[in-house]
């Protein structure tokens, strides 16, 4: 076999190995149930919140990863490294650890005092929200800061010789042209944040109309030998999932100019 | 006028220390030098994108060093050109009337002879990825002309360009300076395009300015051995002062084992009497005699004898490199193919070669 071939093999052993995992659940997939649990007030409710912080927590990635991804695109800074390799600190953490973090910080006098003077975060919304954060925002960041890579610094350095301001080049010329991947990035993270589970659980609980989440619905209905929820409940968050990305990769696809 | 003052800027181990530029307005200046000397730093510095540890950049007397890039009335055109993909050959010209809320109605003529002397009216709704290179080119052009700059920083434009490209867009510079008058400072490394393009030359080498003044000055006077060999000059023989006349309206030089006396404005600056110097003799300028024919009075002082020993075809025309006889020196001499063809000499033959006093240009070491 050519190396070609034997690339080409690994490739679809890994699409296979997916597939499979997809397709076992199937085994004791009922289809009539699948409205059912659908329609069930909890299973709307955990969709409803895990998109909804799910795409707050994006939106808030976008706000501060955005100007962070630009200046460790185009700025130098003393300890540009060190900020550069935080960035990947949620990559290589467990989230489960890097939710302990955020409960124990939150038990520290300046977390107690943001949580009795400021946002309840643990076991509330807010909490869920900044679970999904912590979880993307160095992601996000990075994301971002290769689409902004691969757009030349020299664009913004005419722009700006022709009378556009710091702010207006950005706008007006890096912004359009790294826009397909800041969508990615965008996607990409949203879509990580709906299925985040460990950051969020230790943050925020398990509590049923308040933070049930799809992974923790999903989690909460194994718990309780719910096969038939659990596999409902999988098939959708993968569905979400797999929109997501294949977006993601319509995004790249469509032609920016002409 | 355009002046930069004592520019201090460092950049790792790389200096520019106290750099002086003058441009004059509606000049083509041009900004010579090897690769590294920093021509790019000072294009940035001026453009405002790169800041500098001291140092004044004054435009019409007034100081801009402190203003930010888009306050400066400069405008830029890259290596790379950096046409806005996104947007249509119009929207890139007037990008900066826009930026610069700049009324089209009092432009509106300027933009049209721009447009009319860049010949891109038909390109004006495509977009620059679809673009030819020369249609770039002319393009990147309007757009840095269409606002009026008070200076246009060209950074080797020309550079990536194939040889009837380069030619094609010089021609377009020159007609277009000609017709708009414009101030710019063009960077290059190329001596052609240089001498084809600059009214008035700097030459910069390893952050100092050697030599500023109009292209016949630079390249026919160098002012300093760093200049000539930038230039790629031949026949620089290492030489010394011998004598200066009372007055200094002539002076002597050690040529070869003879003396050689020249009128003073042949020399780089005032020398002194034993002064190690480079004795400079261009290459169009070494004439063979033929046997038989008679010689000018005025050269008989400056006749060597000796052979040739290499002939090189540079296709319009020869490089012949003589060598006097008893001297370990090689002189190259330039003839056209014409010329050439009437000597009918080869490699080996013997030859006399003669020097014209007004030939030689003295740089000091």
């Amino acid at each position: 076999m050519n190396f070609k071939k034997t690339a080409t093999a690994a490739a679809l052993g890994l699409f296979l190995f997916y597939a499979v995992l997809i397709l076992s659940l199937l085994t004791f997939f009922e289809g009539k149930g699948f409205w059912e649990v659908l329609r069930a007030p909890d299973t709307l409710f955990s969709i409803r919140l895990s998109l909804l912080a799910a795409t707050l927590a994006m939106l808030l990635a976008v706000a501060i990863g955005l100007p962070a991804a630009y200046a460790l695109s185009r700025a130098s800074f003393p300890g540009k490294k060190l900020v550069d390799t935080f960035l990947e600190l949620p990559m290589i953490m467990s989230p489960i650890a890097l939710g302990a973090a955020l409960l124990i910080f939150f038990n520290t006098p300046f977390g107690a005092i943001i949580q009795e003077k400021g946002i309840l975060f643990v076991f509330e919304f807010p909490g869920i929200v900044l679970a999904q954060f912590a979880t993307i925002a160095g992601l996000a960041t990075r994301l971002m800061k290769t689409a902004l890579d691969e757009i030349s610094p020299r664009y913004e350095a005419v722009a700006r010789s022709l009378g556009s301001s710091a702010w207006g080049a950005f706008w007006k010329i890096t912004f359009p042209l790294a826009f397909r991947g800041l969508i990615s990035a965008m996607i990409l993270c949203w879509a990580k944040a709906v299925g985040e589970f460990g950051a969020t659980v230790t943050l925020a609980g398990t509590m049923a109309f308040k933070t049930e989440t799809m992974p923790i619905a999903i989690f909460m209905a194994l718990a309780s030998a719910d096969i038939r929820k659990t596999i409902i409940l999988i098939l959708i968050l993968a569905g979400i999932g797999l929109t997501a990305l294949y977006a993601v990769r319509f995004a790249a696809k469509t032609p920016q100019i002409l | 006028m355009i002046e930069i003052r004592r520019l201090n800027l460092t950049l790792g181990s790389f200096r520019i220390e106290n750099l002086d530029l003058i441009l004059q307005e509606g000049v083509f200046n041009v900004l010579l030098g090897p690769t590294g000397s920093g021509k790019t730093l000072i294009l940035e510095s001026i453009i405002g994108l790169r800041s500098f540890q001291s140092g004044k950049i004054l435009i019409g007397g007034k100081e801009i060093q402190n203003l930010s890039p888009e306050r400066r009335g400069i405008s830029y055109v890259p290596q790379d050109l950096a046409l806005f993909p996104h947007l249509t050959v119009r929207e890139n010209i007037l990008y900066g009337l826009r930026a610069q809320k700049k009324s089209f109605g009092v432009n509106e003529n300027h933009l049209d002879r721009l447009i009319d002397v860049l010949k891109i009216k038909h390109l004006l709704d495509r977009y620059s990825p679809g673009l030819s290179g020369g249609e770039k080119q002319r393009v990147a052009l309007g757009r840095a002309l269409a606002p009026s700059p008070r200076l246009l920083l060209l950074d080797e434009p020309l550079a990536a360009l194939d040889p009837a490209l380069k030619g094609e867009i010089q021609q377009l510079l020159i007609s277009l300076h000609d017709s708009l008058k414009f101030t710019a400072l063009h960077v290059t490394h190329d001596l052609e395009e240089a001498y084809l393009l600059g009214d008035r030359i700097t030459v910069l080498i390893e952050g100092r300015t050697e030599q500023s003044g109009k292209r016949q000055d630079v390249f026919l006077r160098p002012q300093t051995v760093k200049v000539a060999q930038f230039l790629g000059l031949r026949n620089l023989f290492p030489e010394r002062v011998l004598q200066v006349e009372e007055g200094g309206k002539s002076i002597t030089v050690s040529f070869w084992g003879r003396e050689i006396t020249l009128p003073s404005d042949h020399a780089a600056g005032r020398l002194s009497p034993g002064e190690d110097v480079v004795l400079y003799l261009r290459p169009e300028e070494g004439m063979i005699l033929r046997e038989g024919k008679p010689i000018k009075e005025s050269l008989r002082q400056n006749i060597f004898a000796g052979e040739v020993s290499r002939i090189l075809d540079r296709g319009t025309h020869r490089w012949v490199s003589f060598q006097p006889r008893g001297l370990d020196v090689l002189l190259e001499i330039n003839l056209p193919n014409y010329v050439f063809r009437n000597l009918a000499i080869q490699e080996g033959k013997e030859i006399r070669v003669a020097m014209r006093r007004e030939s030689f240009w003295v740089i000091p070491v």
